[in-house]
């Protein structure tokens, strides 16, 4: 009997049955009382959690605005992928989209319980369509102006490259267990395909490093940012309050909190069902906005690619937007996180290659389709206008009045929607997060629920805390997990050069055939 | 009735997921063996049932304070579908499962009732449970096999010395033989 699992339950019990008697009691109060709440675990965050934000985004100046030395990492690793696979993102387009289309799958060799490619990338993409496509494009266009869609853009299709190097990576250097159950991801490719190297030292290090970060990242953009940006849709569809985020965390938490203490039919594997219907009536949405929207269209574009070369009433100018840009892609996209290859590498395949070039598809869906609709809505609404400082709508509060400016009722299918992607998304990283936290520690269910503890109470802190304090950390966390992973993908280019070349000989040679 | 010369595979598990805690014991009373749910099992279920109830509450305080019919209809139909799912899930676990030498039968409320001479053996199981958003765990099931080459499972969850100890009580019970399936699992 698991004797810890009784006081976390206790608690939100307890918390459930004070909060309600309390607002039904005297709201004024209980109001006070969530407003200090909700200031001292954002001031004490601030004052803890600061000099973590400020380290990994330490910056330099460039003209007259500070350039995070971390954009750049990114950025350059996802030129210089582009550069050393050949623009694998575009001259392999066709392949990946024969592999996902099944040609060079045999019908009759299908393993028993085998995930396709096309399987694998729908379900990948209901994953990566969330709040980074709903909110982080809101907060990029608020501080970027409509220029930094311009750079998310550029971003997307040089992440591409990245994620091809990642995913391919996370394959080849997977555990299969004798059980089936796989288990892959950079702790992995950076122990293993670093020892392989000859920098089992150095790889062993980058492992650890990428697993403490990936924890963070779990905390930060996979659980914070999507519990706080769940509150603020309820905030803009409903006028609830902001200091009532605490219950919000709380409800969040004690859900999540189900689900993943684990082994029981739950509120996860419905939410798994409905999600691809939420991302399909998201992008219903945006189509419909924009078809209604359609004379604007070119002015939209005309605003973009004007901002993103004159940067007018951006703070730090061109600079300032590609940096908005370049930082919300990367959050939507996940690309160089690394992330994406502990998912990919459950897909069944003998050809690590074939996910890599599946994956490729993602950043460009995620990004250059959606987060460029999403902007496109926030432009032809027009409620984002100069300066650009994001003092006034930001974030999923920006996207949701742009999405209601054409359609009023539009507000309330993106607040289902958004709670039910900020849970999902939760439930995956808490998954990452998990099996960092495992590497690091060792599995067992004491340290286990460790974990699950903490990641319930962050959410229950992002939901509390003020939007500026949680997108810092939550950037700061993820940007964090590239360091690591990026370090060990530039010892490891040549391993995965020489497969994409034995892959691409034996497509034309016949050896690998083609079905359809 | 059509006898099938299919062999039964008494390896294979009946279940395919399984919980992460003791859900069920047995309890023996004279002539009737009962399954308990457990209480860790039940707080699991509570929790569903606790959140619809409070957001269901939520949604008649946010009305009658300040007739917000959108955000009372979007909490009310938050609370109804988490309350219901909390019901379907703590249903299986509060069901009936009986086995009863006064009446001679065995009941679960899900299969046709067994007579207990129809009982040839008890199995215990071994399987590991995968899934997407978690690590993998064992899990353990307790299956009979009926003279009619029936299997059902009785119990199902991931605590093997209670499983086992439960077993040898329902094997000395109904005075039948229990074989220990389980093979070597790697996680």
């Amino acid at each position: 009997m698991k004797k810890p699992n009784r006081y976390p339950i206790g608690i939100f019990l307890t918390f459930f049955t004070m909060s309600a008697y309390a607002a039904e009691g005297d709201p004024g109060a209980f109001s006070s009382l969530l407003t200090s709440i909700s200031v001292g675990v954002d001031t004490f965050f601030k004052d803890y959690l600061g000099w973590f934000v400020n380290l990994i985004f330490y910056s330099v100046p460039v003209g007259d605005t500070a350039f995070p030395l971390i954009v750049g990492w990114l950025f350059i690793a996802a030129i210089i992928f582009t550069i050393y696979f050949g623009f694998v993102q575009f001259r392999r387009s066709g392949l990946a989209l024969g592999i996902v289309s099944g040609k060079y799958s045999d019908p009759d060799a299908k393993e028993d319980g085998e995930v396709s490619h096309f399987q694998a990338l729908t379900t990948a993409l209901s994953g990566t369509v969330g709040l980074g496509n709903i909110a982080g494009v809101g907060v990029a266009v608020a501080i970027g102006g409509p220029g930094a869609t311009f750079w998310m853009i550029l971003c997307g299709l040089l992440g591409m490259a990245s994620k091809f190097f990642e995913c391919t990576l996370g394959v080849k250097y997977r555990t299969v267990l004798p059980s089936g159950a796989i288990s892959g991801g950079p702790m992995y490719y950076l122990r293993d395909a670093m020892a392989e190297r000859g920098f089992g030292g150095l790889g062993k290090f980058l492992a650890i490093g990428f697993a403490l970060m990936c924890i963070l990242g779990s905390l930060g953009g996979g659980n914070m940012f999507q519990a706080n940006q769940a509150h603020a849709m309820l905030t803009y569809a409903f006028g609830v309050p902001a200091e009532f985020g605490v219950i919000t965390g709380v409800v969040i938490a004690a859900l999540v909190f189900s689900v993943i203490v684990g082994g029981m039919p739950s509120i996860a594997s419905v939410t798994e069902k409905i999600v691809p219907y939420m991302a399909a009536l998201y992008l219903g949405m945006g189509i419909i906005v924009i078809a209604l929207n359609a004379g604007q269209i070119g002015a939209a574009f005309g605003a973009i690619f004007d901002g993103a070369f004159t940067g007018a009433g951006v703070v730090g100018g061109v600079i300032g937007a590609m940096i908005q840009g370049l930082k919300r892609a990367t959050f939507s996209n996940e690309a160089g996180v690394g992330s994406a290859a502990i998912a990919h590498s459950a897909v069944k395949t003998k050809e690590p290659i074939t996910e890599g070039l599946v994956a490729t598809l993602e950043p460009f869906i995620d990004t250059v389709v959606i987060c460029t609709m999403t902007a496109l809505v926030i432009t032809i609404a027009g409620l984002n206008v100069a300066p650009f400082d994001g003092a006034d709508l930001t974030g999923v509060q920006l996207t949701a009045a742009s999405f209601s400016d054409s359609i009023g009722v539009f507000k309330y299918f993106l607040a289902v929607a958004v709670i039910m992607f900020a849970f999902s998304t939760m439930i995956s990283w808490s998954y990452y997060g998990l099996k960092a936290w495992t590497y690091l520690f060792g599995e067992g269910k004491a340290t286990e629920m460790i974990f699950k503890i903490i990641f319930c109470i962050f959410v229950v802190v992002g939901a509390t805390i003020q939007f500026g304090a949680v997108i810092d950390f939550s950037d700061a966390a993820i940007f964090a997990m590239s360091i690591f992973n990026i370090i060990g993908l530039y010892f490891l280019m040549p391993i995965v050069k020489d497969e994409l070349a034995s892959f691409v000989a034996r497509v034309k040679s016949g050896e690998i055939k083609k079905y359809k | 009735m059509k006898v099938k010369d299919t062999p039964i595979d008494l390896k294979k598990a009946l279940l395919q997921k399984g919980p992460k805690f003791r859900s069920h014991t047995i309890i023996f009373n004279e002539n009737v063996a009962d399954l308990k749910p457990t209480i860790s099992s039940l707080l699991f279920c509570v929790i569903y049932i606790v959140v619809g109830l409070f957001l269901l509450l939520l949604a008649v305080i946010v009305y009658v304070k300040n007739h917000q019919l959108d955000f009372t209809i979007f909490l009310g139909a938050f609370g109804i579908a988490i309350l219901t799912f909390g019901i379907t899930l703590v249903m299986p676990f509060v069901k009936q499962v009986t086995f009863d030498k006064n009446r001679g039968s065995f009941r679960n409320n899900i299969d046709r009732k067994v007579e207990l001479g129809n009982i040839v053996s008890l199995q215990i199981l071994d399987k590991v449970i995968t899934s997407k958003n978690g690590l993998n765990y064992p899990c353990y099931e307790l299956n009979m096999l009926t003279k009619n080459g029936r299997r059902i499972n009785i119990l199902n969850h991931n605590d093997l010395v209670q499983l086992k100890s439960d077993s040898e009580k329902l094997a000395d019970f109904l005075s039948v033989e229990l074989i220990d399936l389980q093979c070597e699992m790697v996680l």
